[in-house]
């Protein structure tokens, strides 16, 4: 796992003395700098009169031969990459008999031969989590990509304020310390965190600065970026289940794990405690020809630890096993940083203990982790769907007293002891119409948005024209209306939460913060595209999730394995801050009203408010969890990234394993000896 | 306690802990509280504990519906109610 960043100049533009007209070495030093964590082991540069590209290593695949920036045999197309093709094995065989000779045995390699020989057909060939981006010398254009559920980021500043100059990185922040990109809030963006929980794709929290939505690739060309999708989640369930579906999700489960055990270092896994995460533990211990380290987190609050469950896996399943704890005043001491990590403002904590796994995990000398992310939506495990298809049994029958009692049934550790009857069903009955496209998500994106009640009369002005529901509405996908229910609910999850806050804000940035690749084989589109192809019934079958994988479990899991019904993962959220036993310094100073008003986000008075309730104990809710949360993130956010100068620490290239192009050359910095296009 | 000391009690204790972000809201006494989600589920809770500590009434289960909860009023009349029924015993 890697990081890289980009500067790329517009030819033919006008020159203007406001803009640099040539790609500053120390620019790129500057960004690789702010970039550093994602790859501790090494890093390199290219750089020419007109563009300049910058990598950090994570040394996964190709130890020795993998160093980056890369360039084919004629030196035409530089390459900077972050992540991981997976079947680059079968991929190099066939580019090598269609006459394509390969310097190296690294998966980069196979995107410039690749581009070389199928252009944009390249991405639909690829198996893997990636974003990329390939810089053709002789055209002056660069292709970028990003992989399907947008596993992997990347940033880019809107060409269009940059007199066509592309400015593109793996995070944000390394587009800030190029010195070209300045650093303001995106309203629209902040109001969609505040609803769905994260920006939606291609938009961000920050003005000016956009990603390149997952399953997507664009050209730069001519000082403009036009953007193309090559893939989107789509459903075609069958009507019956066939005979051997639970063989081919066997043959495919193990395949994809195969696959994501590839590399030239140890791969260890995650374990939960939960079903996903135990089968892709299980699946990379039968695969791994050594012991498989196995890492986990649980809380000191026993009604949030799953630490017996999760070494009760391990034990069945023989791995040596590491685990760590955290109690509220770890969140507390951390969070600060994990905002400066996830670049965006949360309405949970939950990236929190991620952040902690992840430090143990790479205390252990482990790069690579395997996960159970991305089952609960293909395989429909979360209550969401559950409550999609309550919400619609109940409707079908509006006088019935005793369908609306079946939310108690799903929400146990929520029914108040069975003192909330009538009314508490009530809320998910109400929170929408059912004919409305978001009807499933309404009660989260409702609920979420209840931290707007504590916006500053000057946000809820400027946002006066704006409904990001309405955006939403608008940018379903064409096959959306033959679709089931679920289905529907199933795109929303995906192209939300998963890809703009679980992937993102719990995953990559949390992993990568201590050099850490997270590997997703329940994310293997293959898997996908089988998933999605089963009956609805297969997956949900009525209010028991994930049934096929239930199923394919019995038969071919030890049954040692211990079963449990599913949890949701929780962290504190204003217990983290005010139940701690030394409230952080930052609260007091975040919190209070110049604080507040220079920020310009949330009201003073209904913070005070929102603080007082938190400190009597009384902010137990959702509600004012999320707000505190919400308010306090922002704050920390803004701080970081629009309050203050980015950082200008830049790496020397005297250390840079890579330096190819002719500019490298610069009479400063560089070291007299190296030659242009050689590697080290 | 009459049943408009009640009200004006229960009115304050809803503003105070459910509508203090909301500041341009203006609760009136039959205002419903749980369709205009200024309270949720859990606040309902939170406000059936509070009637018990402050008013010294034992709230049942089966008591917990909207015909009780949904409106400072009812509340307030719920209240008096029981307050009337202990008593009585």
């Amino acid at each position: 796992m890697c990081g890289l960043a980009g500067i790329l100049r517009a030819s033919g533009r006008t020159p203007s003395s406001q803009s640099p007209r040539d790609v500053s070495l120390d620019s790129l030093a500057r960004m690789a700098a702010a970039l550093r964590h994602r790859g501790p082991d090494g890093y390199g540069f290219f750089a020419d009169r007109r563009a300049g590209l910058a990598h950090v290593r994570l040394s996964i695949i190709d130890l020795a031969g993998g160093a980056q920036p890369l360039a084919n045999e004629d030196e035409r197309l530089v390459v900077v990459f972050n992540g991981e093709i997976y079947n680059y094995v079968e991929l190099t065989s066939e580019l090598r008999a269609l006459g394509h000779t390969f310097r190296t045995r690294t998966d980069t390699e196979v995107l410039v031969h690749g581009w070389e020989e199928w252009g944009g057909g390249l991405f639909e060939r690829l198996n893997g989590q990636f974003a990329f981006v390939i810089y053709d010398r002789l055209r002056h254009t660069a292709v970028l990509a990003r992989d399907r559920f947008g596993i992997r980021p990347l940033f880019y500043a809107d060409p269009a304020r940059h007199f066509g100059d592309l400015l593109v990185a793996s995070e944000a922040k390394a587009l800030f310390a190029s010195g070209e990109v300045t650093a303001e809030p995106d309203l629209t963006g902040l109001d969609e965190v505040f609803t769905f929980w994260s920006a939606r794709a291609p938009r961000t929290v920050f003005g000016g600065i956009q990603q390149l939505p997952p399953g997507c690739w664009a050209l730069w060309r001519d000082g403009a970026l036009v953007t193309r999708r090559y893939w989107e989640p789509s459903y075609e369930a069958s009507e019956e289940e066939p005979t051997e579906a639970v063989d081919r999700l066997d043959a495919l489960l193990r395949s994809s794990v195969a696959l994501r055990m590839r590399a030239d270092v140890p791969v260890g896994a995650y374990v939960s405690g939960g079903l996903d995460s135990t089968i892709t533990s299980a699946l990379a211990a039968d695969a791994s020809p050594f012991s498989l380290r196995t890492f986990s987190i649980g809380f000191e609050d026993p009604h949030l630890d799953e630490r017996p469950h999760q070494r009760a896996v391990a034990a069945a399943l023989g791995t040596r096993h590491a685990e760590t704890a955290i109690d509220v005043d770890d969140v507390a001491a951390i969070f600060p940083a994990v905002i400066s990590h996830c670049e965006t403002p949360l309405v949970r904590t939950a990236p929190a203990p991620m952040y902690l796994l992840a430090r143990l995990t790479r205390e252990h000398e482990i790069k690579v982790v395997l996960t159970g992310e991305g089952s609960d939506e293909l395989f429909l495990g979360y209550d969401l769907f559950k409550e999609t298809v309550l919400r619609r049994f109940c409707a079908r029958r509006p006088e019935s007293k005793l369908r609306p009692r079946l939310f108690e049934r799903l929400y146990p550790y929520l029914g108040h002891g069975g003192r909330g009857g009538e009314l508490w069903a009530r809320s998910f009955l109400d929170a929408s119409a059912l004919g409305d496209p978001l009807a499933s998500h309404m009660p989260r994106f409702s609920l979420t948005s209840r931290i707007k009640d504590f916006y500053r009369d000057e946000v809820r002005d400027a946002l006066a024209g704006t409904d990001v529901l309405a955006d939403l509405r608008g940018d379903l996908p064409a096959p959306w209306s033959s679709w089931s229910e679920v289905e529907r609910a199933a795109w929303l999850e995906t192209t939300t939460l998963l890809s703009g806050y679980l992937l993102s804000s719990q995953g990559d940035r949390m992993a990568l913060a201590h050099g850490l690749e997270g590997r997703f084989p329940f994310l293997d589109h293959r898997l996908f595209s089988f998933a999605a192809s089963l009956p609805v019934r297969s997956r949900l079958r009525g209010l028991k999730e994930k049934d096929i994988l239930h199923r394919w479990a019995r038969e071919r899991l030890p049954s040692a394995l211990p079963r449990r019904p599913k949890q949701p993962y929780r962290a504190p959220d204003a217990a983290a801050f005010f139940g701690a036993s030394r409230p952080p310094e930052y609260l007091d100073e975040l919190l209070d009203t110049p604080a507040l008003a220079e920020v310009g986000l949330f009201e003073p008075s209904a913070v005070a408010g929102l603080v007082r309730r938190c400190r009597s104990g009384r902010a137990t809710g959702f509600l004012e969890n999320q707000a505190l949360v919400a308010v306090l993130s922002a704050q920390i956010w803004y701080e970081r990234f629009i309050g203050s100068a980015p950082e200008g620490s830049a790496l020397p290239l005297d250390d840079a394993d890579v330096l190819l192009g002719d500019s490298v050359h610069a009479p400063v910095d560089s070291d007299a000896n190296r030659e242009t296009w050689t590697e080290k | 306690m009459s049943e408009a000391d009640i009200l004006q009690q229960v009115l304050s204790f809803v503003v105070a802990n459910f509508l203090y972000m909301r500041r341009n809201k203006d609760l009136k006494e039959d205002d419903s509280l749980l369709r205009n989600g200024v309270i949720t589920s859990l606040g309902v809770m939170e406000l059936v504990d509070w009637v018990e500590e402050t008013f010294g009434v034992q709230v049942e289960p089966g008591e917990i519906t909207e015909q009780n909860f949904d409106t400072a009023r009812s509340v307030a009349q719920f209240v008096r109610a029981k307050s009337a029924a202990m008593a009585a015993t």
